[in-house]
């Protein structure tokens, strides 16, 4: 059977108005099923013909997943909330703003205004062989052709691989786990809710997913507790254009300060592994430390121990150690006026 | 049959071009699908209303049909161009509900309710051009071309939001648009033009 | 005299059409009964088809005919459309029409094609090496080309195979340089030996330029249909009049046979100079299906069949002495020619090189190898970009150990004037260009940069950012001669300019019918310019390519102009009196010298003209002109007074034009990641004839050349042999905020000696001056020593940082 891109096969599309409706016809079509948030991710599978559901079920209709209200002393974000929307909304700006930094840098203006929360943190990795269709072992074949001695793999993990050494490409997803939120996840039996952290999963954990969301699940919301709201916060994205293109390496992280010691602190890489990883030893390291260039140092050495670069991307290392060491440490404003 | 086209109307159709594309299948078959698989049954009507550029037309709509798609191939609106089909170009870009959109990237059947608006839904009935466009033409912006639309689309959505944006704030909200010719320079001083020619108009 | 409106800005006459939608690409066109085209691509990069079972596809219902290598005209070993042995992954093997896109991909899926697994090789270096694959059975290598001469059309160059010794690789090994075995094709001038005797300082360089996509916005899609035996095609190329005869050879018909219709061209940078050999899919999958047929590219196939910039691999050895003056230059170049070609970028590398640092004795050794790639075509500044590329870091390191301004080292080296260049003729002299006022442009950029501020701040370090700033001239051939003007002005006593170019946004095709304007005294809303359609009487016309056509069509419409303007004298003076040459022009009239008033409108001598017959209205026709322009002025017989005249002005030497480009950038050396704080683009490109467009194109051109320097690239894996860079956020052109949100850009202004209009082409230039400028600014911020390829992306700068040694593979391309 000859190989054919760019033409979106038939499906039956599904288009509920509520989350009841959502999880029945989700458990009704079980492995047929396709979730469709903001579609920018699903469509690259549906054009390229690699995944062909039968059926596709849209939640754009759903105003129940839509939308930020007030939760606890903190938020909570409808699933299908829109990037921009999250990015704009005051209440981020002012108490969480390190979530507004990380969707401003989500790919493009159109993608912001299209994509949903839901759906960018739990898009599928940009590893290019996978994307191509290859059969590889999240692909449920038994190979990894990233991890081969001649595999171009400038992008791939460096830390945390099992068999596959995809990344982990969400930009908000490392800014929503050092702010402590939670996802909140509904299936026909009822709810659960999963620390962000805990959300995302590795190779280890399921090779085929990159999220702890299981068949019949839906994400529907996430929960942003008061706890670290108008901390010092800090979020860097490395890539090469700086417009739609992926992290190489990003950092997202909440510091309570007292004086300029560390009173304690959220660390989260992303880029590096098949899930963000929050760096909890690095956090317990600095904590009652002064926030300064030993410490970093510190913290930076610390991030990478076990590191393993593939042919091509071994300046991860000095990357995420530089972009922990100035989570912990700043970057100095420079002018060169005077 | 379909295949049995008159000369008359086939000429006619090379002459209009895009004008009578509601008269011709695209991507999609007119009803159901060569496969023999039959339309599925309780998921609403193929058969749909849009609103696009102040209009509402009834257009038959298949269920994986992208927006881009109907607006050039159903409707005939051949001014939203398709340059990558993968949200990483722009030329596709409309408004929906005011809001820049790549429309290669959205499902028809999604905006049933929503107003569309694309390029051609700029200019006044009597032809005179939107402020963006006229400034884009007083100041030559953009070289091939192919991109404009969707850039200009992308501009009339940002000045929504922000109506007197420095030319950084400009380049950001209009980031999502490409050009090869990288034109950008010039792109920037028209549409930076557009936003004053709005600003004087209101 | 009025104003000229050379020089002037304007408005393009098409551009309320493209701002509202109104302007028709080829995908645009439709037609009742048109079918849907879709492609079935190769999936090994290369491999001969052993069979293909197409009935399950044609027994499907909507499916109206299926096209294979096997019904298309066999071009003599050239590419074609379709192929039975795929040279590259994504090389089209068979095409389905059917009714619509869904059943077409449908088709395609019930296709079963037989494939034989053959060697492949996506690296040239490694097609070079003893054991090496060959990208072809007949060889890995091509030959020189054939000598000129000898009539009869010319040959295609041979296939050969090349390997090079283990000694060759181990020698260069060590430091990581390119090895340079045996070359195929090589020249030399001056004492080389001498000249790095004579050196105060020699270097030895190696360095890989990429291979990158063209990558327009409108693909190569295309719409046909026949009628009376003609084929109608709506399709997107560079060149409207020159695409005939190669679409013509490619469907298999006579140039006569074929109605081209291209109006709007999205953009080309070369990728499509005289149309795409993809055109004839739609053309003959029409004829078969007796249909009409839409072939809508899509942009991954555009990222196979859609041409790729050609990448090398250089090693340049120079000689300098102690006040930067290069006293030698040994060029090595390995050309990966892709899974086609031949390409002869490497050859107007050469050229380029010798003409703009002026080595005083040169070697160019090189050898033109094939790989299972897409197809290459010459990119925006074929050849002399890369060529900027394999030379000007070795010029910053240079300028740097013996203490010199980069400006200054650039500067002693510039050509000036009737300077020579390449390898030397048969009869031992060399070629010369027109002019070249280079140094004045350097001065020029070094004043409006503000370079000597900029420099002195360039390598210190504030927080985690360190600045430098980078000076290139990028050169390129700019402009061909011996093409025709065709013009008429009629009855309603306006003036149409017929053209044969392409309008693929350069404004090229507007502005060369400002020129005859200008000649005829003629108010601009009085012009209308015929182009886009071959059944409309387009003369010939050089191809859109290359920066040619300001300086080509300048002097053809200048010549159609002037016997334009010649007529209506000599139709005055037969009229009222006297000798033609007491005739002037103006106010729409033809009017003897010193009287107000008077004379005839150039309404009343249109119909004069057509009353006269003869040479007056096209009925006779100059003897010199090309075949296509007799055959385009027969269909404007009658019209009116008819100005046709070949392009016979002078020319002493060759024309270049330069660009010089200014950058600085900012590096944050935690990350590597390079931002380009300021660019400026100085032209030395001639008279300037549309201002804001020739910036734009200063601009545009940079902005790729830029874009090289930055990170735009291709991935081919080189296990599989397949491409990775599917999308545009893995091969990555640049977006508008990787650039300031204001480029500079100036232009000298000078006229060319040479040409009437003293105009050369700009389009070209800029691409190496952005990409030279910007790497040596990085190299100034972070050292000499940092990289050695392009692009030079923040892992290869942080890593080289961190290491404090260069630590990326020297020799491999496409990463």
């Amino acid at each position: 059977m000859a190989v054919i891109r760019d033409v979106m096969p038939a499906f039956e599309l599904l288009q509920p108005t509520s989350v009841d409706a959502a999880l029945e016809l989700l458990d009704r079509h079980g492995a047929g099923a396709w979730i469709l948030a903001g579609g920018l991710d699903s469509f690259d599978w549906l054009k390229d013909r690699i995944k062909r559901p039968s059926a596709v079920i849209d939640l754009s209709g759903i105003a129940e997943l839509r939308g930020i209200r007030p939760w606890q002393d903190g938020l909570e974000i409808g699933a299908m909330t829109t990037v921009t929307e999250v990015v704009r909304h005051p209440v981020v700006r002012e108490r969480f703003a390190l979530l507004a930094e990380a969707g401003e840098l989500v790919a493009s203006p159109q993608i912001r205004n299209q994509g949903t929360i839901g759906g960018n943190v739990s898009q599928d990795t940009r590893c290019w062989y996978y994307r191509a269709g290859w059969a590889c072992y999240r692909a449920g074949g038994n190979i990894c052709y990233a991890d081969t001695p001649q595999a171009l793999d400038r992008e791939h993990a460096i830390l945390g691989a099992d068999r596959c050494v995809a990344v982990n490409p969400s930009d908000t997803a490392p800014a929503l786990i050092a702010l402590d939120a939670s996802m909140v996840i509904r299936d026909m039996d009822g709810e659960r809710v999963l620390p962000a952290e805990q959300y995302f999963i590795g190779p280890g954990t399921d090779i085929t997913r990159m999220t702890a969301l299981g068949p019949g699940e839906l994400l529907t919301a996430i929960r942003i507790p008061a706890t670290w709201a108008g901390a010092r916060f800090y979020f860097e994205k490395i890539r090469d254009r700086n417009v739609w293109d992926f992290a190489l390496v990003s950092v997202a992280s909440a510091k309570v300060m007292n004086g300029d010691t560390i009173r304690n602190m959220r660390l989260v890489v992303n880029g590096v592994a098949a899930r963000p990883l929050r760096l909890a030893a690095v956090e317990q390291a600095v904590a009652g430390q002064p926030a300064n260039e030993a410490t970093a140092a510190m913290a930076g050495s610390m991030a990478i121990e076990g590191a393993q670069p593939l042919n091509h991307n071994g300046y991860k290392v000095p990357l995420m150690r530089n972009l922990v060491k100035r989570a912990i440490r700043g970057v100095e404003e420079v002018s060169w006026t005077s | 049959m379909r295949d049995q086209i008159s000369r008359r109307n086939f000429i006619k159709g090379v002459i209009a071009g895009g004008a009578v594309a509601s008269g011709t299948a695209y991507l999609f078959r007119g009803s159901g699908s060569v496969l023999g698989q039959s339309s599925p049954a309780g998921t609403g009507e193929r058969l749909i209303t849009l609103t696009v550029n102040g209009q509402a037309r009834r257009v038959d709509v298949m269920r994986q049909e992208t927006l881009a798609m109907t607006l050039r191939y159903k409707m005939g609106l051949t001014g939203t161009k398709l340059g990558c089909d993968r949200a990483e170009c722009g030329a596709c870009t409309v408004l929906i509900d005011d809001v820049p959109h790549y429309s290669c990237s959205v499902l028809t059947h999604t905006v049933r309710s929503r107003r569309v608006v694309t390029v051609e839904g700029l200019a006044a009935a009597d032809g005179t051009l939107h402020p963006v466009q006229r400034a884009v033409v007083d100041e030559q912006g953009f070289q091939c071309a192919f991109c404009m639309p969707g850039f200009v689309m992308s501009a009339v959505g940002f000045f929504k939001v922000n109506p007197n944006p420095t030319r950084e704030e400009l380049a950001h909200g209009i980031s999502g648009n490409l050009c090869r010719c990288q034109d950008y320079d010039k792109i920037l001083t028209s549409l930076m033009r557009g936003s004053e020619y709005m600003r004087r108009l209101t | 005299m009025a104003d000229k409106l050379v020089g002037q800005n304007y408005t393009p006459l098409d551009h309320v059409a493209k701002v509202t939608g109104r302007a028709r690409y080829a995908e645009d066109f439709s037609a009742d009964g048109m079918l849907f085209c879709k492609l079935l691509v190769s999936p090994m990069p290369h491999a001969r088809v052993r069979a293909i079972d197409t009935s399950a596809a044609l027994a499907m219902p909507g499916v109206k005919a299926i096209l294979t290598a096997d019904d298309l005209p066999d071009l003599n070993g050239a590419e074609r459309a379709l192929t039975n042995e795929p040279f590259y992954a994504g090389e089209p093997i068979a095409a389905v029409a059917a009714v619509d896109e869904l059943t077409a991909a449908e088709a395609i899926e019930r296709i079963e094609v037989d494939l034989e697994a053959l060697p492949f090789v996506t690296n040239a270096i490694d097609a070079l090496r003893p054991d090496g694959p060959s990208a072809r059975e007949q060889g890995n290598v091509w030959g020189p080309p054939a000598p000129p001469g000898g009539g009869g059309p010319p040959q295609p160059a041979p296939v050969q195979t090349v390997r090079w010794t283990d000694e060759d690789f181990v020698a260069a090994s060590a430091g990581g340089q390119l090895p340079t075995g045996e070359p195929v094709e090589q020249w030399a001038y001056g004492d080389v030996d001498a000249g790095f005797k004579e050196a105060a300082l020699v270097l030895d360089e190696t360095f890989v330029v990429p291979s990158t996509g063209h990558h327009p916005m409108e693909t190569r899609s295309a719409m046909a249909y026949w009628r009376n035996g003609k084929l109608y095609l709506h399709a997107s190329t560079q060149s409207v009049q020159r695409t005939v005869e190669n679409v013509a050879r490619w469907v298999g018909i006579e140039p006569s046979e074929l109605v081209l219709i291209c109006e709007y061209t999205g953009g080309g940078f070369g990728s499509r100079g005289g149309g795409a050999v993809s055109m004839a899919i739609p053309a003959l999958l029409s004829r078969k299906a007796n249909a009409p047929v839409m072939m809508r590219i899509s942009r991954e196939e555009e990222s196979y069949i859609g041409r790729t910039r050609t990448n090398m691999t250089g090693r340049a050895r120079m000689g300098f002495r102690k006040d930067g003056r290069i006293t030698a230059l040994d060029l090595y170049i390995v050309q990966d020619s892709g899974a086609y070609g031949p390409m002869g970028d490497h050859r107007s590398a050469g050229n380029a090189i010798s003409l703009i640092y002026q080595p005083l004795a040169m070697r160019w050794r090189t050898i033109n190898v094939l790989t299972n790639t897409p197809p290459h075509s010459q990119q925006r500044s074929p050849g002399p970009m890369q060529g900027n590329g394999l030379i000007e870091p070795v010029m910053t390191k240079a300028a740097k150990q013996l203490g010199l301004d980069q400006v200054e080292i650039r500067r002693i080296n510039s050509p000036e004037g009737k300077a020579l260049f390449g390898a030397p003729l048969p009869n031992g002299s060399r070629a010369h260009i027109t002019s070249a006022f280079i140094k004045e442009a350097l001065d020029r950029g070094r004043e409006l940069f503000n370079w000597d501020e900029r420099k002195a701040r360039a390598g210190q370090r504030r927080g985690s950012k360190v600045r430098g700033v980078g000076v290139t001239v990028g050169p390129h051939g700019a402009g061909s001669i011996g093409f025709d003007g065709l013009m008429t002005i009629r009855p309603d006593g306006r003036l149409y300019v017929q053209t044969g170019v392409g309008n693929l946004g350069t404004h090229s095709m507007q502005d060369l019918a400002r020129v005859a304007a200008d000649i005829l005294v003629m108010p601009w809303d009085k012009v209308d310019v015929i182009w886009g359609d071959t059944s409309k009487g387009l003369p010939y016309s050089c191809l859109s390519v290359g920066s040619q056509t300001t300086h080509a069509m300048t002097r053809a419409n200048h010549a159609g102009a002037t016997d334009l303007k010649r007529k209506l004298q000599e139709i005055a003076a037969r009229d009222l009196g006297g000798s033609p040459d007491d005739y002037d022009l103006g106010n729409e009239r033809v009017y003897r010298r010193g009287s107000s008033g008077g004379g005839l409108s150039y309404a009343q001598a249109a119909r004069r003209a057509i009353e006269l017959a003869g040479k007056y209205d096209g009925h006779e026709l100059p003897a010199d002109i090309n075949a296509a322009t007799k055959e385009a002025a027969a269909g404007l017989v009658g019209l009116g007074v008819m100005g046709v005249a070949k392009d016979n002005y002078p020319r002493d030497g060759t024309t270049y034009s330069f660009v010089v480009g200014f950058a600085e950038v900012e590096v944050d050396v935690e990350t590597g990641k390079v931002t380009l704080v300021d660019y400026l683009g100085v032209g030395d490109v001639g008279t300037v004839v549309n201002p804001r467009s020739l910036l734009a194109q200063i601009n545009g051109g940079s902005c790729l050349g830029i874009a090289h320097a930055l990170f735009q690239k291709l991935i081919y894996d080189p296990q599989y042999g397949l491409s990775l860079g599917r999308r545009f956020h893995y091969t990555k052109p640049l977006t508008i905020l990787d650039i300031p949100s204001r480029l500079q850009a100036t232009a000298l202004d000078i006229p060319d000696p040479e040409t009437p209009v003293g105009a050369r082409g700009v389009g070209e230039p800029p691409v190496g001056a952005g990409f030279g400028a910007v790497m040596n600014a990085i190299q100034d911020a972070v050292g000499v020593d940092v990289f050695r390829r392009a692009p030079v992306t923040s892992d290869i700068i942080l890593m080289s940082l961190e290491h404090g040694r260069r630590m990326h593979e020297p020799l491999q391309a496409h990463l």
